[in-house]
């Protein structure tokens, strides 16, 4: 059982055997109440959590609680590739629109293509909703960038405005320290100044 | 125990491995293509990205050797739109047909070339520089075809017509879709001898009926993603 227990710890991303071990005699020996509620919360998360059949987030409900908001922008629609990436968006809180959940990017060699990442979903969901801008917020990696001129050739034929988010210089970075791509980047999206 | 110092790279594909670490190809000058594990390169600040030149260190023992070390040897580039498309083709292309270490040191400056020319000319052009390098790559790989004489040992006449027999080189034909022109075209390979609209397409089913004995059953993903419509 110990046993048992140990390996199905070594599935969680970072823990290998003896991070395993640690925690299971933990649990065991000093806090079980506690391996109850672990138990407890790993099986109904397991068993309810699903994506959410608007915006392909993970959601106990069937519509997520930012798709079933009403006072969010409907007009906005941001893509991005993983939940957590609406978490590090909902951080800042400066966004008040609605989301798309690509769960990756497009990757030809590793052969996920457009059904993979759900867009016909998004093209539906573009033909049915009154969307008035996509912001394309994937990676700033060259798979990203990929991903996101396909979904804006894909969005092209409604008449919705297409806007990318900006990558530059982080707040509070030096340029020294910054690489020269970023510098490149940074430089070529300047903004005017007032 | 492979101890290989700052050799010229370019990074080809990355995916993802265990929690913080990255599977890396590599087409090196040296080498030829090579996998490499990143350690910890999910999580670096400076991202090490495909279409940049290179200079990369590797060491270890086995089969996946680790990357120790990178920096960029290149001005930056941001290929965009179409070039960044025909760059990802270019890059499942080199993934499919090249085999690992297996050094082919004129493909290294043929792929470099392309990338270096893709991010500087217009959408036309670019199809004929991905032609030119598709028929140099299957030239590199021992798939070559004869483009000064045609299946009987007859010089190429500009002005005929000709059809393509597989391995076996073009035989003169009345029916024949591609022109003599475009064959010749193919060989002085030159960015700025470039055939006409109609004869671009006669060379892209060329090349494309070149490769599809290589390949074998299994599509090119990114034909169908970007180039079916």
């Amino acid at each position: 059982m110990i046993e048992t227990l140990n390996k199905a710890f070594c599935a969680l991303p970072g823990v290998g055997n003896k991070t395993a071990q640690r925690f299971v005699y933990h649990l065991l020996e000093r806090n079980r109440e506690g391996g109850f509620e672990l138990a407890k919360a790993l099986v109904d998360a397991m068993e309810h959590v699903k994506h959410c059949s608007s915006c392909r987030t993970l959601s106990e409900k069937n519509i997520c609680n930012i798709c079933a908001n009403d006072v969010r922008d409907n007009s906005q629609l941001c893509i991005v590739e993983t939940p957590t990436d609406i978490h590090a968006i909902e951080q800042s809180g400066v966004y008040k629109g609605k989301y798309f959940v690509l769960s990756g990017y497009l990757s030809p060699i590793d052969g996920i293509g457009a059904a993979e990442l759900g867009l016909d979903e998004l093209e539906q969901k573009l033909k049915d909703q009154n969307v008035e801008e996509v912001i394309l917020a994937t990676n700033a990696t060259v798979e990203g960038e990929v991903t996101a001129h396909y979904i804006s050739n894909m969005v092209k034929q409604f008449d919705i405005k297409i806007t990318r988010i900006a990558h530059g210089i982080p707040i509070g970075g030096e340029l020294e320290y910054a690489d020269i791509n970023t510098i490149a980047h940074a430089l070529s999206g300047r903004k005017s100044y007032n | 125990m492979t101890k290989v110092d700052l050799t010229p790279a370019f990074l080809i594909h990355r995916r993802a491995f265990k929690d913080t670490s990255l599977l890396l190809d590599f087409l090196t000058l040296d080498h030829g293509k090579i996998r490499l594990v990143g350690r910890g390169l999910r999580n670096s600040k400076t991202q090490i990205q495909v279409f940049q030149h290179l200079k990369i260190s590797y060491s270890g023992k086995g089969d996946l050797k680790g990357l120790n070390n990178w920096e960029a040897d290149d001005t930056p580039r941001q290929l965009k739109g179409d070039s960044l498309i025909l760059g990802m083709y270019v890059n499942e292309l080199i993934s499919r047909l090249l085999h690992e270490q297996d050094p082919h040191f004129e493909l290294f400056e043929i792929y470099k070339n392309f990338i270096e020319s893709l991010a500087t000319i217009d959408t036309l052009s670019s199809r004929w520089l991905l032609r030119l390098f598709e028929h140099n790559l299957l030239q590199e790989l021992g798939y070559g075809v004869n483009l000064s004489e045609d299946i009987v040992g007859e010089k190429i006449d500009l002005t005929a017509k000709y059809e393509y027999q597989h391995q076996d080189g073009f035989v003169r034909s009345v029916t024949g879709k591609i022109l003599g022109k475009s064959i010749n075209q193919l060989l002085i390979d030159d960015i700025d001898n470039m055939p006409d609209t109609q004869q671009l397409k006669v060379c892209r089913d060329l090349n494309r009926m070149r490769l599809k004995p290589l390949l074998g059953d299994k599509p090119l993903q990114s034909r169908s993603l970007f180039f079916s419509k």
